[in-house]
């Protein structure tokens, strides 16, 4: 183990927010158990009180996942001296086999996260919350994936030694080596993955204004906003990264978080994600919008998720555009 | 959003009055939150900014040194190796070096003597033992070791002269002129006159430091001619040391090469583990804080819980009052978090760390005095979010639900003025 | 129009020190009335009062608001309704010390995030019905004991609410205040409010105003008199 204030930091973050969950987790499987909003009983009052401090917690685990992610990836970058042939966070993540599944992890609990946020948000419209269950037992799923990223992270931070030799971000994604799917990605064509990544992310946006105006194709929309969020990853590291970077051989997604680059990163990355969770969001609530005391509550919830993801894959669009148009890389 | 942005203002107003009407209470948290952020900030500021130095000075350190072992320890380098590594495909220039210690018992401290490169010969490649040139020394410790800053040659410095740094010049009280005395390997009494004193620059280790002059250095340690310390070695592509050391370690099997990159990452370690332990150590104190914070969140005055019945009573729902809590906190958080960041600049940057400074840099008596360059990155500042105000937060998280869910028919029950 | 059908509230049910605040009250309440509730300390008047004012729920039975069955609604809700259609009137005024008159008014106002300058005019406007312009900007401390109720009575309109609620209006009022708030009570009726008021005092149950009064002893109704 490294002991480094950042790393403190990681391992205190991912216990809290571990600890946090199970609490609530705990207290979620006792409101699936007891919940009877017709009953008057104090055993219903005190739940329903439970239902805030739940909601609360669920609000700061989201909060502390998406921090957390930036910190996740800062202390991997300022760990790199300590690692022979790492240069930046690429090559730190990969000293064991437990850095990339703790961040992929990471991002997936940051989305399951928001989701659940978002369908508590909906549920708390509804005078006789139709959701309170599948939103507590949704809970109680969630719970394992932030204690497994808990184990992750810290099998990753203990199991690290200095000196081990890693491969940096110009081997792990460079074109030359082809092996892993860091490498197959940057292989990919750059020509095609900007095609790919435009088209895909026009569609969206017009499945997203067509929803948005006719209420029609919600899952459609939902569908293609995850896509999409995939499509823009493999693209900032097949192509944007190198525009970005002004070098046609650095494939690096962590890169563009640092100084050099105005901070840029934090900006695709913010609106990428939450394009992401909010274009998701809309198919966790579609099923719901039969249900009546939800039937005013979710169109036009709904409505204004696949709006912001709209907005955000467009400022995405356009930020990765006009780094594009002022880079002096030419390809 | 304009209802939801308007209602935002509306309780970030409220919660600063009752802030302010609550001065009393909240200046002793307020106070020590602040104090905690300050003593993490500091130490992870020095160490920061102390390790950021040693690489910018081990940056201009060649990068390689070659030593040579005799049973384990480092010895003396023969001439021999200088033509034998310069023969290696790739090496672009060996040098040999001359440097040590030298324990002043009068004064329990070490100094580090150095033969400066003569001027007159740098940038050309040596062909052996006149050929002298200093760059820098790995040193015992984290002080690092010496970068380019002596522009005076071995010429200027003359034999029975002596340049020393400030951090000697201040433990001898000694100035320009006056005679200092070394007591040689044979016992013999050398004195060497002061030539001068280096300029206390940002570099650590000029302040241990005394330049000496070849022959001097040599009499006074009894080193025989044709033998150095060790070799600096410069290559032509940086990507192609390791190669070249395993290749030194093939052709001379005593010789123990160090690439400049390992250096780094060993001070690289000692500060992370040395600002680790501080945090480890400190983990206490801040744990101790977050009980007091839960306490002070929990033990709500009579006065508090009334008006928190109030509101409820008068239409805020539990939600409101945990929003409100969450602004109460933040505006805490926020004063104690930017407070003790700015305070531990200040300290670490302008006062040169008054505080623990024997903790955190070392224990020698000539430790230099010297400015850090104000360095402060992105990852400390959320490093030290995360080891402060969200531990503080889920502290308060309960407590201010607890808080919240007062029931709103209490305000019709309190009786009593 | 509220109506109460067999309406129970139980504390701490199940342990040693469950207590019966209410046991089967069957009441309906009209609207546009002033209506008196007495009965002696103890009698759960207050709890019935929390009840219809929506703060709390029952433990059993049933309550219906202009037609809609309330019983059931989480805490989130019964606030918003609470906030749209009760006044609430304290004994102990229940003002918030430290800021000023205006801003105790506004207080109920926050949550829902009105716009400031609408709210202040409306807060001012209602400040001038009862005379208390001037009191405005003065920390509530300051001010007299009848004029820190009127303020309360502000604060409970702020909202516009069609039902004002008030608990032992007079306990702190001497005779001419207290008849200076049964004239505000009469004013309210003239505006077509439902009011509701728990009190001891003769002065306020024997007054004209009054529309009926409804007595309660050990958490049961008993017969009505008028």
């Amino acid at each position: 183990m490294i002991l480094h204030p950042t790393v403190i930091a990681n391992l205190l973050a991912s216990l809290t927010v571990s600890g946090m969950i199970l609490y609530s987790a705990y207290y979620g499987l006792q409101i699936v158990r007891h919940w009877d909003l017709s009953s008057g009983s104090e055993l219903q009052l005190t739940l329903e009180r439970r239902t805030y401090l739940i909601s609360t917690i669920l609000s700061y685990v989201f909060g502390l996942e998406l921090l957390s992610l930036f910190l996740y990836v800062f202390t991997a970058d300022s760990l790199c001296p300590l690692f022979v042939g790492a240069m930046c966070a690429a090559g730190t993540l990969n000293v064991n086999g437990f850095g990339y599944p703790a961040l992929l992890l990471k991002m997936f609990d940051f989305f399951l996260a928001g989701l659940w946020l978002i369908l508590n948000h909906a549920d708390n419209q509804a005078w006789d919350y139709p959701l309170i269950r599948k939103k507590y037992l949704l809970l109680v799923v969630i719970a394992p994936f932030i204690v497994g990223e808990m184990v992750l992270q810290c099998a990753y931070f203990l199991k690290m030694k200095a000196n081990v030799i890693t491969s940096c971000c110009g081997s792990l994604f460079s074109s030359e080596r082809v092996e892993g799917l860091g490498s197959e990605i940057a292989a990919l064509s750059p020509q095609t993955m900007l095609w790919m990544f435009y088209v895909s992310v026009a569609v969206t946006i017009v499945a997203g204004i067509h929803f948005y105006l006719r209420q029609r194709g919600g899952y459609l929309f939902s569908a293609l906003a995850i896509i999409t969020f995939f499509v823009s990853i493999v693209a900032i590291i097949s192509v944007i990264s190198l525009y970005i970077y002004e070098l046609p051989t650095h494939h690096c997604p962590f890169c563009v978080l640092q100084k050099e680059y105005h901070y840029v990163g934090y900006l695709l990355y913010l609106a990428l994600f939450g394009a992401l969770v909010s274009g998701g969001g809309v198919s966790a609530l579609i099923p719901f919008r039969t249900i009546e005391s939800l039937r005013t509550v979710i169109p036009a919830l709904v409505r204004k998720l696949a709006l912001a993801s709209v907005v955000l894959y467009s400022l995405f669009t356009a930020t990765v555009t006009y780094r594009i148009a002022v880079s002096h890389l030419i390809m | 959003m304009r209802e939801w942005i308007e209602k935002q203002k509306y309780i970030i107003d409220f919660t600063l009055s009752s802030l302010l009407r609550r001065k009393a209470k909240n200046i002793g948290l307020l106070a020590l939150y602040t104090l905690i952020v300050f003593i993490l900030a500091s130490v992870m500021f020095f160490t920061h900014a102390i390790k950021k130095e040693a690489s910018l000075i081990l940056d201009q350190s060649p990068e390689m040194i070659v030593q040579k072992l005799v049973a384990g320890r480092q010895d003396l380098v023969p001439l021999r190796f200088v033509e034998t590594v310069r023969g290696i495909r790739g090496v672009q220039a060996v040098r040999g070096r001359l440097w040590g210690y030298y324990f002043d018992p009068r004064f329990g401290a070490n100094y580090t003597l150095l033969v400066p490169p003569p001027t007159a010969q740098t940038g050309a490649a040596g062909n052996g033992s006149r050929r002298v040139m200093v760059e820098g020394e790995p040193d015992r410790n984290a002080e690092g070791s010496a970068g380019p800053l002596f522009d005076l040659g071995a010429d200027e410095i003359g034999v029975g002269s002596v340049v020393i740094g400030s951090g000697v010049a201040r433990v001898r009280e000694a100035g320009t002129g006056e005679l200092m005395l070394f007591r040689a390997y044979d016992g013999e009494i050398l004195p060497f006159r002061i030539k001068k004193i280096l300029p206390s620059s940002s570099q650590l280790v000029s302040s241990d430091l005394i330049l000496i002059d070849e022959a001097d250095f040599k009499r006074l340690f009894g080193i025989a001619d044709g033998l150095v310390t060790d070799l600096a070695v410069t290559v032509r592509n940086p990507t192609e040391l390791s190669t070249i050391a395993s290749k030194i370690t093939r052709r001379l099997p005593d010789a123990r090469p160090i690439i400049r990159d390992e250096i780094l990452r060993t001070y690289d370690s000692i500060f992370n583990w040395r600002g680790g332990m501080m945090i480890v150590i400190l983990s206490s104190a801040v744990l101790a804080f977050v009980i007091f914070a839960w306490d002070k969140a929990s033990g709500l005055s009579a006065g508090e819980r009334r008006e928190i019945g109030i509101l409820k009573a008068i239409g805020w729902e539990s939600s409101d009052i945990i929003l409100m809590k969450f602004w109460d906190g933040a505006v805490v958080s926020l004063t104690a978090f930017l407070s003790g960041v700015i305070l531990a600049y200040g300290h670490v940057f302008f006062t040169d760390s008054v505080v623990f400074e024997p903790a955190l840099k070392g224990w020698s008596t000539l430790y230099p005095r010297f400015k850090l360059i104000p360095f402060v990155s992105a990852e400390q500042v959320t490093t030290l979010f995360f080891l402060t105000v969200v531990p503080y937060s889920v502290a308060t998280i309960v407590p201010a639900w607890r808080a919240a869910t007062i029931d709103p028919d209490s305000a019709m029950r309190y009786t009593g003025e | 129009m509220i109506e109460l059908v067999n309406v129970r509230k139980v504390f701490n049910a199940g342990r040693p020190a469950e207590f019966t605040a209410l046991s089967g009250v069957n009441l309906s309440i009209e609207s546009n009335k002033v209506t008196v509730l007495i009965g002696p300390s103890g009698s759960g008047k207050t709890t019935l009062l929390s009840i219809i004012g929506c703060m709390s729920r029952p433990t059993a039975g049933r309550v219906q608001l202009a037609g809609r069955e309330i019983t059931s609604l989480p805490e989130r809700f019964l606030t918003d309704i609470r906030r749209k259609t009760f006044g609430f009137i304290f004994q102990q005024h229940n003002l918030i010390k430290g800021i000023t008159a205006l801003e105790n008014v506004m207080l109920p106002a926050y949550p829902l995030g009105e716009r400031h300058v609408p709210l202040k005019q409306r807060a001012m406007k209602l400040m001038e019905d009862l005379h208390l312009s001037d009191k405005a900007e003065s920390k509530v401390e300051w001010l007299s004991g009848g004029e820190a109720q009127r303020v309360g009575i502000v604060r409970a309109l702020i909202n516009n609410p069609s039902t004002i609620i008030a608990d032992e209006p007079t306990a702190h009022l001497d005779t001419q205040l207290s008849h200076r708030f049964l004239g505000i009570v009469k004013r309210f009726k003239e505006e077509r409010k439902t009011v509701l008021i728990t009190t001891h005092d003769p002065l306020v149950y024997d007054d004209p105003v009054i529309d009926r009064i409804i007595r309660l002893r050990d958490g049961r109704l008993e017969v009505e008199r008028r």
